[in-house]
């Protein structure tokens, strides 16, 4: 019965990090996920260390007996979904443009009027423009 | 206009529809996101002459001069006064330029805004302000600092491009309630809207 218990966490653990690393993450969750999950951590052994230093997470390796484990997962979670929306981000244009060729011809770029334009004709665009735009956090 | 107002509306109607799903956390940023961008982009007076570099030295000159604090705002805080601006709360730890936790989201936010394609084009400054109790120079110094450990964090963290942000310490040398020098209202991070990176559509999805 524990086996099965302990199975079954487990499967809901891979379930869940599986669906947080098939999207990525808006820049305003990543920065209240590290809050959430290792501020404590951060307020208690590195309160010294300021979160663009870069330092921070080898602080927290540093107390790692004292600090959640989660912390650290989230923390990683956090920096693969930051890398993956970059990603996304500086491949809008490439993946998006023959679409944007296609509906968006007269359109003046600039101000985000392309991605307006795209947004608008989102029905329609190519099926690697939208995901790249979804992924971008643009489009839902 | 119009296309800015759509999409705005579909940032709030985004926010809106993911909010069952997130915590009240990101309820809240998604929110202020949504402001971030209506705040920064809202270009209207770009001033060619207004760069950090003055700013910097009115600000210092201020402070190596001893300037009354009058009742009107100063002539650092009017100029700034003309640009496209958001005022954001980031919570230090006491007298030292550490980011606290608790503000890690909202430094997310005002990335989220500055990965937009709205915004990509666009240069800002973060200015730190403090409030008048302790010493001219000192708050000036801090404010620096503080204003120093943001750009960090949006840099590093947040990737945004080193060569979209500067940093602007103004101490007590704008004040947001002249007549009320000591109160922690004046303790405020700005963030201003500085101009163009190039020009405007060069390249339509430009990453920064």
């Amino acid at each position: 019965m524990k086996g099965t218990i302990f199975a079954l966490g487990a499967l809901v653990l891979a379930a869940t990090s599986g669906a947080a690393s098939a999207q990525t993450m808006s820049y305003a969750q990543a920065g209240a996920l590290i809050a959430k999950s290792c501020g404590p951590s951060i307020e208690r052994f590195c309160a010294t260390v300021n979160i663009g230093t870069g330092q921070m997470q080898q602080c927290l390796t540093q107390h790692q007996d004292q600090v959640p484990r989660q912390c650290f997962d989230d923390f990683a979670a956090v920096q693969t979904g930051i890398a993956k929306r970059v990603a996304a981000q500086a491949n809008a244009g490439k993946a998006c443009s023959a679409s944007a060729q296609q509906f968006c011809s007269g359109v003046k770029p600039g101000d985000a009027n392309i991605l307006d334009c795209l947004l608008d004709s989102v029905k329609v665009v190519r099926p690697a423009c939208k995901q790249t735009l979804v992924d971008a956090g643009w489009a839902n | 206009m119009t296309r800015f107002t759509r999409l705005v509306g579909g940032l709030a109607l985004a926010a809106a529809l993911a909010a069952p799903l997130a915590t009240s956390a990101s309820a809240q940023t998604a929110d202020n996101n949504q402001q971030i961008l209506q705040g920064l982009s809202s270009v209207t007076n770009d001033d060619p002459s207004l760069t950090v570099e003055l700013l910097r030295k009115m600000a210092q000159d201020a402070v190596a001069q001893n300037q009354p604090l009058g009742l009107n705002k100063s002539a650092i805080a009017q100029k700034l006064d003309k640009l496209a601006q958001i005022t954001v709360q980031i919570q230090f730890a006491l007298n030292s330029s550490i980011i606290r936790p608790e503000s890690y989201g909202t430094l997310g936010s005002i990335a989220d805004a500055m990965h937009h394609p709205i915004l990509w084009n666009y240069k800002f400054v973060v200015v730190g302000n403090t409030d008048a109790t302790g010493t001219r120079a000192y708050n000036l110094k801090l404010s620096q600092e503080r204003a120093d450990a943001i750009v960090q964090a949006l840099v590093t963290l947040f990737r945004v491009s080193p060569d979209r942000l500067e940093a602007l310490g103004l101490g007590q040398e704008a004040l947001q309630v002249p007549g009320k020098p000591d109160d922690p209202i004046n303790r405020r991070v700005q963030i201003f809207n500085i101009g163009t990176m190039g020009p405007m559509g060069k390249a339509w999805m430009n990453p920064q």
